[in-house]
Order: structure tokens, then C-alpha cells, then sequence
């Protein structure tokens, strides 16, 4: 377990969640049944994808990071809602490309502004942050709900015997999966962890953090979809809900904020920890008030313990090398 | 120095019948930063096959001129060629690699957290796609890291847990993979150990056998004699001449490193300079700072004056004596750039302006117009921004900050820097005041004739500690520069 902790920066995030994951069992056994994983799973999709969204920007450095993740999510849950279903756009195989383009591009636009602009990511990204709640507010004044039977409500139940909650939180990590045996995820981590090493090498820097930006994008629209699935309706109003949260999962699942270090295992793992210390708080009855005090007191602790675990490292290896 | 070694000559001879004349030339390239002129008129020819040594004291333009090639900067003018084909500018470091030219940089750049294999190969494949195949890579990474190192660290270790001299060797390993037709190296050795070095210059009598043409920068004479079939000297960002191996002694390119004119030694000043050494202030490392005397500490950029000028800081502090330091960084550490110069002057004395328990600005203002007069530091109002003065006036309020707290020692970082002559000169007039008062003054200065004109003696930095001191008699701007290059003055 020692090595776990040692050699893998999540390996807090894991070991928290496994334990919360039992905590949960033993204050609520309902919470282990198979029946209802396909709306636990549905209902911890959202952040999950928000905590895997926020990653690249984070991992290519240079202070990188994407507030306007969270209402993206929104913006892509008010657009198949609000202007998807409506007007004829009723197909899956339609609408899915189409909105992770959209969420895709607006990710690039944020990775012009950092690179090209020049605009430190905080604000750039907190610019498309008010930007886009504004037009969530614009688009889906008044909540609406989803078309009965429409293509999403499979991927908030069961796709065949499988939990479609699921399958929204694997298309990313499949995607990164995918990149990382490319030479992109090499020099993403290149960019994020010595910049000035990778551009005298001859990286394309800019490139390679538009496209960090745009990955997030890509993967907020799965988690627009993942959310819709869920609540089958427009929620504009909680525009702004998810972006710290999010950022909260990252920073607790061992992803350094000065880039470069961590990866999207961590981060899904340190969204699973604060989602089921929520379920666990409200199992034991603890009223809901008391979750943002507990989410920051987990976080104090996660960063002590990953910042202890960074001190280690260097040290064990050098000593056995 | 650079003899005659008939089984190179003989060996290049062979070779360079059959092949183009010119690897990489370079024609009056100029490069400014702001108001600095870095690079006035460099001219370069390398030809393949060839170890170029590049040879120059601080600020020549040695390292402007690797970054033009190396297309980290773009020349404002001048022409670049590389195998016959004229490229106007390297537009990025990518470029620069595209044409066949591969730079190891005097920094260690690795990416700590990632792998020894990727640390050697990054920036040589697209954005998504592959270039060369894992095992390939492998491969060779590992046999160009044992070809450095005797044998090859481990390849999926991370850099960071490598030595200093390892990842200087993955960085040179970078460059080796890419195969180059022009090889860089600029101080590339510092970093590395004796064994790793020796190893490194075989290598490049490999690769100069196989027709690469290759520039080395190095501050040690000894390496350049070792490796160098041709050497330039630059001079004042420019390059002043190149001399074939052989044709010139030590002694000959300190000559022109230094430049022709400054020769005759400084013999006017030497009245101001006979005091009687005062009593001794404070001890540090085997110096003693005596009362009224001027210290300069000078050598190479990087050899470590630097962190002994703070050190000394630090023990004076310790040692209850009234230090002031005066930083090199101007805008990142001695001034506060958005406050004004009463505030930028009064901070670290505002204890002598408290009045009835609350500050009183009129004092501060008051004491300032004293040291503006006697600094004759231009200024309009004293509530004015310190950005709205010019470098020189900045460089005096910092001066006069500290002057206010009656140092004993004065200790400064290359203090003329980037100001006027004017401003300098009224700055070398106050040194000579305040040491007439029995101020002890140690300054680290990168200008050669700072040293020569003011000191009473240097102290002559080399890798991290004294290498020697030179007495006032025996300064000189090519006993300096020779001290430098790792010569010991005769005594």
C-alpha cells in the first residue's frame, strides 16, 4: 500500500474512496445494491466528467487551468433541451457529434485566448465562464423538461444489461486512454511540466495547449449529455455549480496545479471521493449545509498528504537508484 | 593553447574534398533587446567537419548568437545559411531543428516528472502521430546515453531523479538522436563530469569525422584547446576574428577578447587608491572586509560571486554589523515599480520618521533631499511613480535607500548595469566618498574596467569558489579575463 501511495500521486484519492465506499455500505446497504448503481452512477457522472474536463488544461502548465468548464456542461444540457429537441434534432447520432463539437470549440476558443492572446487561463477562461452562464440564463430562461423517451434516458438507466452512467464516464477516459498511446499525451505532459525545455525541443507549444483546451471542452459536452441523462430537463440556474467542485476532485486526485504532474484517473478518483462523502453525509443525516465545510476539510487533508507524497518520492527513487 | 595536431588536420583534410565548403554561415547578424544592443555585426563560417570554438567574456553575444541559430530569437538583420541554403530567420527552435541544427543549451532542460526516454526524444514527433518507432527510440536513446555515460541510466526512471551531469547528458543525448548537420553546444560542459566530458569531446571527433560541423562554446581554455579546430573570438557583440588551431597562443585571444585599446594599465587612478587598510569588519570563506577599502568580485557569469556577495549579506547580519546589500535585479528586487520614490526610498528607515507615534511623509522627504543632492539623483517630485525615472535615478534612490540606514559594509550587485555613463559615474565618485569615510564596499561588477579603474583588489570567481586574488598592482583587463578563463596571474 506504501508503494501504491508512493509511485501513484491518486493513490490518496483511491484509498479514500475505497473507504468511504465502505462507509457508505455500512451506514446505507441499499447503497451496495446492483438495482441501484445505474442512478448512483448517473448521478455522480456529471462531476466526475467536470473533474476529468478540468484535467488537460491543468496538465499543460504555464498556470493552465479551465473555469468555464462547469458551464459548459450546462450550456450543452440547454442546447439539446432547449434547441436540440425542439426543432427536429431528435437522434442520438446526430446531436452527440454535434454537441461535442461544440463543446470542443468552445474549449479551442478558450486555448486561442491563453496561447495566442495571451491572456492569463484564470481569466480568460473566468471571461467564457460568465459569458456562457449567460447565454444557459438566455437560452433556458424557464427550466424545461426533456421529451419523454428520448435517446438520453438509456445512458441515465441501462444500455442493455450495462449502466449507461457509465458509459459517459468512460468515453473520456477511453479518449485519454487512446491519446496516451500517442505522441500528443508526451508532449502535453512535456509542455505542462518544463515548457522552456519543450519549445527548444522543438514542441509546438501553442498547439499543443489549444488542443489541452479543447480535450476539456470535448469532454464537458459528455458530461452536458451525462447530466441530461440524469435530471432529463434544462439547468440553467445551477450554471456555476460545478466548476469548483470540480477543481476540488483534481486537486485531490494528486493533478499538481503547476502542471505536468497527474492524469485523469486521479481526478475521476477525487471527484468519486467527494461524491460519496455527499452520499455519506446525507445517510448519517448530516444536514446538506455542512457539505461545502466537509468537502474543504477533505481537501486540506488531501493536499497535505499529496504534497508530503511529492516530498517522498524523489528521494526513495534516488536513494535505490 | 590550441597547438597543432597533425591527426586532425590530416583527418579533416581527407574529408572535406568531397563535401560542401560551408555547413553554416553566417553573415553581420545583429540582434537588440530594447536599447541593448546585443549582437552588432556577427559573422560566422563553420565548415563540415569542423569543431568551431566560439570564445568571448560576458555580454559578447555568445549566447544571443546560439539563440539566433538555434531560433529562440529572430536577427533583426543579417544572414543566416545552413548547407548553402539561405534561411532569412529561424522562426522557432522547431525550424532551426527542421534544418539540421541541434542546440544544447548552457541551462539543463529536462522535464523533470517524464521519463529519461522521452526527456531524450521529445519534440521529434507530430502533434498526435509518431515519427520514429518506440523501439527505435529506445534503442538508440540508450545507445547514445552510453556512448555519453558508460552505461545508459535506466530509461523509464524520471530525469529528476537523475545527477546534474545525467541530465545534462539527456539534453546532449536530444541533440545526438536528431542526427544534426549542426551541432551546438553552448557551455554545455559546465554541468558535466570529467568523465562524461572526455567521453562527450570523442564523440565529437566522431560526428566532425562524419562531416558534422559543430560549435562549441566553453569559459575553459583547456577544453577549447582540446577540441577546437577553429576558434572565433567575439568581442562587444561582435566577432572580432577567427584563428585556425595553432595560430594563436592564450595569450593572444585574451588579446582579443578584451580588444587592442584597453591595454596600458590604468596608472592615473593610482593616488585614490593608497589608504591605509582600515580595521577588518567582517570575515567571510577566507575574505576579510576591511574598513575603507573596495572589494570587487568578478569572473564568469554563474561561477557563484553571486550567492557569495548574499552569503555575505547574511553573515554580516549575523555578525552585528550594519550590511546593506543592493540587488542586481533592479525590477524584481529593488524596487517597488508601482509606489513612489519617497516610498521606494523611505521603506527599510521609516522607523527615524515616526513622529508622535504616526509617519510623518515631510520628514522622509526631508531626508531624501539631502541624498538627492548629494547623489545628484534627477527628479521632479518625490511622490512621483519610481518608474517615471530613468534606470540611473532608479538604480541612485535604491542606493540612497540603503545608504540611509549608515551601512558599514556596502555590499553591490553590479550596481551599473544597465545605467548611464553619466549615472555611473556619479555613483563611482560616491564609492570613493563613502570609502574615504571608512565604508568597507564590496561590488560584483560584469565590467572589466569597473574592476580595473576601482578596486582595490578582486577577487576572481571560478565553479562556485575564489579562484584567485588580484591585488590592485597587478589588475588588468587580460589578467582578469585570463584569471577567468583559468589562468593563474603571475605573482
Amino acid at each position: 500500500m506504501r508503494e501504491l501511495l508512493r509511485s501513484r500521486p491518486f493513490g490518496f484519492a483511491l484509498l479514500l474512496s475505497l473507504a468511504l465506499l465502505a462507509a457508505n455500505v455500512i451506514a446505507e446497504p441499499s447503497f451496495g445494491k446492483p438495482d441501484n448503481w445505474p442512478q448512483e452512477l448517473a448521478s455522480f457522472a456529471p462531476l466526475a466528467i467536470v473533474a476529468m474536463a478540468s484535467t488537460p488544461s491543468i496538465l499543460s502548465g504555464g498556470g493552465g487551468i479551465d473555469l468555464s468548464v462547469g458551464p459548459l456542461v450546462i450550456f450543452c444540457n440547454v442546447l439539446l433541451i432547449h434547441k436540440f429537441f425542439p426543432h427536429g434534432l431528435e437522434s442520438g447520432w446526430a446531436a452527440v457529434p454535434l454537441i461535442l463539437l461544440i463543446g470542443a470549440a468552445v474549449g479551442a476558443i478558450n486555448g486561442v485566448l491563453v496561447t495566442k492572446l495571451r491572456y492569463q487561463p484564470v481569466i480568460a477562461t473566468l471571461c467564457t465562464f460568465f459569458i456562457l452562464i449567460g447565454l444557459n440564463l438566455k437560452f433556458g430562461a424557464s427550466p424545461r423538461p426533456a421529451p419523454a423517451g428520448n435517446w438520453t434516458t438509456h445512458l441515465g438507466d441501462k444500455v442493455w444489461f450495462f449502466p449507461g452512467a457509465l458509459i459517459t464516464i468512460l468515453v473520456p477516459a477511453l479518449v485519454w486512454l487512446v491519446l496516451s498511446r500517442t505522441a500528443y499525451h508526451r508532449q502535453l505532459y512535456a509542455v505542462g511540466g518544463n515548457q522552456s525545455t519543450a519549445f527548444s525541443a522543438g514542441v509546438d507549444v501553442t498547439a499543443t495547449r489549444i488542443v489541452a483546451y479543447a480535450l476539456g471542452g470535448l469532454f464537458a459536452a459528455i458530461g452536458g449529455i451525462a447530466l441530461t441523462a440524469l435530471v432529463q430537463s434544462s439547468q440553467a440556474a445551477s450554471s456555476a455549480q460545478y466548476t469548483l467542485i470540480a477543481l476540488a476532485g483534481v486537486a485531490l486526485g494528486g493533478t499538481v496545479l503547476g502542471g505536468g504532474r497527474g492524469g485523469l484517473l486521479g481526478s475521476a478518483l477525487g471527484a468519486f471521493a467527494i461524491y460519496l462523502m455527499q452520499t455519506l453525509l446525507s445517510a448519517v443525516n448530516v444536514p446538506p449545509t455542512w457539505n461545502s465545510v466537509v468537502y474543504g476539510g477533505m481537501l486540506v487533508a488531501g493536499v497535505v498528504v499529496g504534497a508530503w507524497l511529492m516530498t517522498q518520492r524523489p528521494a526513495l527513487r534516488r536513494a535505490a537508484a | 593553447m590550441l597547438q597543432p595536431a597533425a591527426e586532425r588536420s590530416a583527418d579533416t583534410d581527407r574529408t572535406s574534398a568531397s563535401r560542401p565548403q560551408v555547413a553554416l554561415r553566417v553573415t553581420d547578424a545583429a540582434k537588440s533587446f530594447g536599447a541593448t544592443q546585443a549582437l552588432r555585426k556577427a559573422s560566422l563560417e563553420v565548415r563540415p567537419g569542423e569543431v568551431h570554438a566560439i570564445v568571448g567574456e560576458n555580454g559578447s553575444g555568445k549566447s544571443t548568437l546560439v539563440k539566433l541559430l538555434a531560433g529562440v530569437h529572430r536577427p533583426d538583420s543579417g544572414q543566416i545559411s545552413i548547407g548553402g541554403t539561405t534561411v532569412n530567420r529561424l522562426a522557432s527552435p522547431k525550424e532551426s531543428l527542421r534544418a539540421g541544427v541541434a542546440t544544447v543549451f548552457q541551462e539543463v532542460l529536462v522535464v523533470e516528472p517524464r521519463s529519461v526516454l522521452e526527456n531524450v526524444w521529445v519534440g521529434t514527433d507530430g502533434l498526435f502521430r509518431d515519427r520514429t518507432p518506440r523501439a527505435l527510440k529506445r534503442e538508440r536513446a540508450t545507445a547514445a546515453l552510453a556512448e555519453l555515460l558508460g552505461t545508459a541510466p535506466p530509461l523509464d526512471l524520471p530525469a529528476e531523479s537523475l545527477s546534474l551531469s545525467d541530465r545534462q547528458a539527456c539534453c546532449i543525448a536530444r541533440a545526438l538522436v536528431r542526427e544534426p548537420r549542426i551541432l551546438i553546444l553552448d557551455e554545455a560542459t559546465s554541468a558535466l563530469d570529467v568523465a562524461t566530458r572526455d567521453r562527450l569531446f570523442a564523440i565529437l571527433r566522431r560526428l566532425a569525422g562524419d562531416g558534422v560541423g559543430v560549435i562549441f562554446i566553453s569559459h575553459r581554455m583547456d577544453e577549447i584547446s582540446e577540441v577546437g579546430d577553429r576558434c572565433t573570438v567575439m568581442r562587444s557583440g561582435e566577432t572580432v576574428a577567427t584563428l585556425e588551431r595553432g595560430e594563436a597562443g592564450a595569450e593572444e585571444l585574451v588579446r582579443l577578447m578584451t580588444g587592442a585599446d584597453h591595454l596600458a594599465p590604468a596608472a592615473a587612478r593610482e593616488e585614490a587608491h593608497r589608504r591605509e587598510p582600515g580595521k577588518a569588519l567582517l570575515t567571510h570563506a577566507g575574505l576579510e572586509v576591511r574598513a575603507g577599502e573596495m572589494i570587487g568580485l568578478a569572473g564568469l557569469e554563474g561561477h557563484g560571486q553571486d550567492e557569495f556577495l548574499k552569503s555575505l549579506w547574511q553573515v554580516g547580519d549575523q555578525a552585528g554589523v550594519r550590511t546593506a546589500y543592493v540587488p542586481r535585479e533592479r525590477r524584481a528586487e529593488g524596487i517597488f515599480e508601482s509606489k513612489s520614490v519617497r516610498e521606494n526610498f523611505g521603506l527599510p528607515t521609516l522607523s527615524q520618521d515616526v513622529r508622535y507615534g504616526l509617519l510623518s511623509h515631510a520628514r522622509t522627504r526631508e531626508r531624501l533631499a539631502g541624498y538627492v543632492e548629494r547623489l545628484r539623483i534627477r527628479l521632479h517630485d518625490p511622490e512621483d511613480p519610481i518608474t517615471t525615472l530613468s534606470g540611473g535615478n532608479q538604480q541612485k534612490i535604491v542606493m540612497a535607500r540603503w545608504l540611509a540606514t549608515d551601512p558599514q559594509v556596502l555590499l553591490l550587485n553590479d550596481p551599473t548595469r544597465g545605467v548611464d555613463l553619466g549615472a555611473k559615474r556619479d555613483l563611482y565618485g560616491l564609492l570613493a566618498e563613502l570609502t574615504a569615510q571608512g565604508v568597507g564596499v564590496v561590488m560584483l561588477s560584469s565590467e572589466l574596467d569597473e574592476h580595473v579603474e576601482l578596486m582595490d583588489r578582486v577577487m576572481v570567481f571560478r565553479e562556485s569558489s575564489i579562484f584567485c586574488e588580484i591585488p590592485r598592482a597587478g589588475l588588468s583587463r587580460q589578467a582578469l579575463v585570463s584569471a577567468f578563463f583559468g589562468e593563474r596571474p603571475n605573482a
